[in-house]
């Protein structure tokens, strides 16, 4: 080897030897390092619209009422509540001596404060929906339109610094649900005021009021959090910093959650999932959250007008093959739309649950027929799926059990989100891969969206069950609006109109040396109820 | 010399004005928008957040209103990132992407000329055919088969750097530098190797090795100097390429740069982001490719002539 080369090489091996020479990581462990997924869209807590940023707001600001890691309300800024006999009016008492994260007092008119600027048109959030659809207060759907500005005629108020009170159009007893940090934040108006929107991704003038204070924010890379001690229950926050990270891809997420990078992950990768359980079960949380998976038939086109057509089609999909052999994710089958997310929710009874694979089969081959479909005349059909991995495996999966029980030709179209979106109001489609995320972990609020009055993109006409749902929408207590609701959806599932196909888990990876994690179905797992070891 | 830096200028400029028209229409006749999101939102209020950022005017008119901000320097609010304008996520990223360009290509022009050299001087030696071998894996093995192997052998194996993040300073750089720096090691040892074989056939590096100058002086003053001029072209584009960001890189490694807004922003339909990052890629070709154009002029005569 000449001089010259040598030089060269040289140069190569002093590279290696710099990549050698270098020691293992160490790592803080007093902070919590947790996935978000993709970025938030928004730090501003009356404008985030994320799942994943839910859980830092969560962090950062409490609620009237507050949710246990197990998802249960407990109370919050709030220690106690009352509702009118009527169920219309509810009465939240604060706790005594309450602060933002600078010391300032937090009064109920933070609270009112955070609800009116949710609403305000000029804030451009898309969460004022809560308000005056998910419940009905008054005075909140003219605010949130424009049509009214006067602050006053909105019927939440705080006749005292200790004294919420919300007014309902109609009884809501869900209400609570939607009362914690993520959907009532309060706001400090004194820095808003003075830095405006611009102060949520400014830690130097931000002021919280929950267990953490966001003391860094990097664009696309993490948000770093340290424990409020201005928060009232400051004694009982274990973990002096949380972490979130950015965490885009699965793959890379589960990696760095193999090196000790993240303590607890977004997601598991699909094709992972069986792996981990057989290696590390008690790491692997999968639960169900309050998304569910289900398949609409489009009502305007001549063939799905046909309910014995569209019965046929939804009794030949066999869930628990499509959800545990072909999508691999977790997803639990089922047959029902309002089921499922609260064990005191009963449903209808549905005949579909009952029979066995083979029973549903046979039944749809002969409504197939009975249809004036059959091998010489199949049904000719597209589905409209998004390109997720999972929406696309779950819609070939249903194409090619339509194909094997009766023959049916069915064409996927998988497309990315926004034209996904876009289709289903063009109407562009057969049969749509849908999917829905509930506000809340409950029935109604899978039922309430389903009402034709409130989303017409189903074209379906049903006065009945508008009527039902109104009927349910009456009672304040929750067991009897329970069975009501229950009479509401058997009217919804003997249309078939949509094919109910899984409810979607959360998917996380939990390193052993965190602990307090618990099966939370709307996904509220707040770190100041989290402990490292 | 300037009138030629003043004329490709001008053309940049030409160009750089002609990409704003084309994406800035072609962009919009994609199907769905930026807040076709939730489908439980009031119209009304739909409208009201559309309006608050002007998407309910006609196109003309939004264009008018973007150009108008352009001349300002501003380039408007990310639609996603509701936090942000589209310069402010510009400024955030853009150092990470810059400095993991920068040693990739730093590292790229280094190790590849100098595979290249070793290669043309003893072909078809054990060297040359070595570096023939890492040269066609870097070529024909992708990114993403790649990156994720580094993952599982330096991170995870022997843990001597962090699989992804940006949190553990240098340490969070080695591997998307190393990973970025291959294909492009690979293209520019290739490059390197033919051109030199090539010069090295030239009258003049024989005259000139006939007149008894050393072997070393004709190699670098006169070899090296004809054989790298294909790389520096290959260099300028590919410059502006690697330091706007590689979105796999970012992607795998978990890097806040700015090269997942060229692909997420146009899922999103981010209009304002997909406009900015497309100026300034476009923006950053165009100074390079004049770039090399002038380093090339200055290694080569022929080349200043024709400016």
């Amino acid at each position: 080897m000449g001089r010259r080369s040598g030089v060269l090489w040289g140069l190569l091996a002093s590279v290696l030897v710099l990549l050698l020479g270098m020691a293992a990581p160490v790592w803080a462990d007093d902070t919590l390092d947790r996935g978000v997924g993709s970025e938030w869209s928004s730090l501003d807590p009356h404008v985030n619209f994320d799942a994943a940023a839910a859980w830092i707001q969560m962090d950062a600001y409490e609620g009237l009422i507050n949710f246990d890691e197990i998802g249960q309300i407990i109370p919050g800024a709030a220690e106690k509540w009352e509702a009118s006999p009527d169920g219309l009016t509810y009465t939240f008492h604060l706790r005594d001596g309450l602060k933002w994260s600078n010391g300032d007092k937090l009064v109920a008119q933070d609270f009112v404060n955070g609800i009116l600027r949710t609403l305000n048109p000029d804030t451009g959030s898309e969460k004022g929906y809560y308000f005056y659809s998910t419940v009905q207060i008054k005075g909140a759907k003219d605010l949130a339109e424009g049509k009214v500005k006067d602050p006053a005629s909105l019927g939440v108020s705080a006749p005292d610094d200790r004294t919420v009170v919300i007014q309902l159009l109609t009884p809501a007893p869900h209400m609570l649900q939607l009362m914690g940090g993520y959907h009532v934040p309060p706001l400090h108006k004194p820095s808003f005021d003075k830095y405006g929107a611009a102060v949520f991704i400014d830690p130097a003038h931000l002021v919280t009021n929950g267990a953490y204070i966001i003391k860094e924010v990097v664009p696309q890379s993490h948000v770093l959090m340290e424990k409020n001690p201005n928060y009232w229950d400051a004694a009982n926050v274990k973990i002096p910093f949380v972490k979130y990270h950015v965490t885009e891809d699965v793959a890379t997420e589960l990696k760095r959650y193999q090196a000790g990078e993240i303590d607890i992950t977004y997601d598991i990768p699909l094709n992972q999932i069986e792996d981990l359980k057989a290696a590390t079960p008690a790491e692997v949380q999968i639960a169900p959250s309050t998304e569910i998976t289900y398949f609409s038939f489009n009502l305007t086109h001549e063939a799905f007008k046909n309910i014995d057509l569209r019965r046929a089609l939804s009794l030949a999909i066999d869930r628990e093959t499509l959800e545990g052999k072909i999508v691999k994710g977790e997803a639990i089958p089922t047959f029902s739309f309002g089921g499922g997310f609260t064990p005191d929710y009963k449903g209808p009874q549905i005949a579909e649950a009952t029979m066995t694979q083979g029973e549903r089969e046979a039944l749809a081959k002969d409504l197939y027929a009975k249809a004036g479909y059959g091998p010489d005349n199949p049904l000719k059909i597209t589905v409209v799926a998004t390109i997720s991995e999972d929406a696309k495996r779950r819609a070939q999966g249903v194409a090619l059990m339509w194909k094997k029980v009766l023959g049916v030709e069915t064409d996927v179209q998988p497309m990315e989100r926004k034209a996904w979106l876009d289709a289903f109001y063009a109407g562009t489609w057969d049969v749509f891969s849908d999917d829905l995320v509930g506000d809340f972990a409950g029935p109604e609020t899978f039922l309430a969206y389903m009402r034709p009055s409130s989303e017409p993109g189903y074209n379906w006409v049903k006065p009945e069950y508008d009527a039902a749902m109104d009927e349910a929408a009456k009672l304040s207590d929750l067991p009897s609006r329970y069975v009501a609701l229950a009479k509401a959806e058997k009217i919804l599932l003997d249309d078939y109109i949509f094919a109910p196909i899984s409810i979607v888990p959360g998917r996380h990876l939990v390193k052993p040396s965190v602990h307090g994690w618990g099966d939370s179905a709307a996904g509220y797992n707040n770190s100041q109820f989290l402990s490292l070891e | 010399m300037l009138r030629f830096l003043g004329k490709r200028l001008w053309e940049g400029m030409v160009t750089l004005a002609a990409l704003v028209v084309a994406t800035f229409f072609f962009m919009r006749l994609a199907p769905g928008g930026p807040f076709s999101k939730n489908r439980k939102v009031s119209a009304d209020v739909l409208e009201h957040i559309k309006a608050s950022f002007h998407l309910d005017e006609p196109v003309w008119m939004q264009f008018g209103r973007y150009v108008w901000g352009l001349m300002h320097l501003d380039f408007g609010p990310s639609l996603r990132f509701r936090d942000y304008s589209v310069g402010d996520l510009i400024a955030a990223g853009l150092p990470y992407s810059l400095t993991i360009g920068f040693w990739a290509i730093v590292i790229a022009a280094l190790v590849g000329v100098a595979l290249g050299v070793i290669g043309a001087l003893r072909r078809n030696g054990a060297a040359d055919y070595l570096a023939g071998t890492v040269g066609v894996i870097g070529i024909a093995v992708p990114i993403f088969v790649i990156g994720p192997l580094a993952q599982v052998v330096f991170a995870l194996k022997l843990a001597w750097v962090p699989v992804g993040g940006s949190d553990q300073g240098w340490r969070s750089l080695v591997l998307p530098v190393v990973v970025l720096s291959l294909p492009n090691i690979a293209y520019i040892s290739r490059l390197t190797r033919s051109s030199m074989i090539e010069v090295m056939r030239e009258n003049y590096v024989r005259t000139a090795r006939s007149k008894g100058i050393g072997g070393r002086r004709v190699l670098v003053g006169h070899v090296l100097k004809g054989a790298l001029l294909p790389v520096i072209a290959y260099l300028g584009p590919a410059t502006a390429g690697i330091i706007t960001g590689s979105i796999l890189i970012e992607t795998i490694f978990a890097v806040p740069g700015i090269g997942r807004h060229f692909v997420d922003a146009a899922l999103n339909r981010d209009y304002p982001l997909v406009m900015g990052i497309t100026l300034l890629y476009g923006g950053l070709l165009i100074l390079f490719n004049i770039a090399t154009d002038l380093v090339r002029g200055w290694l080569d005569p022929k080349v200043r002539g024709h400016g």
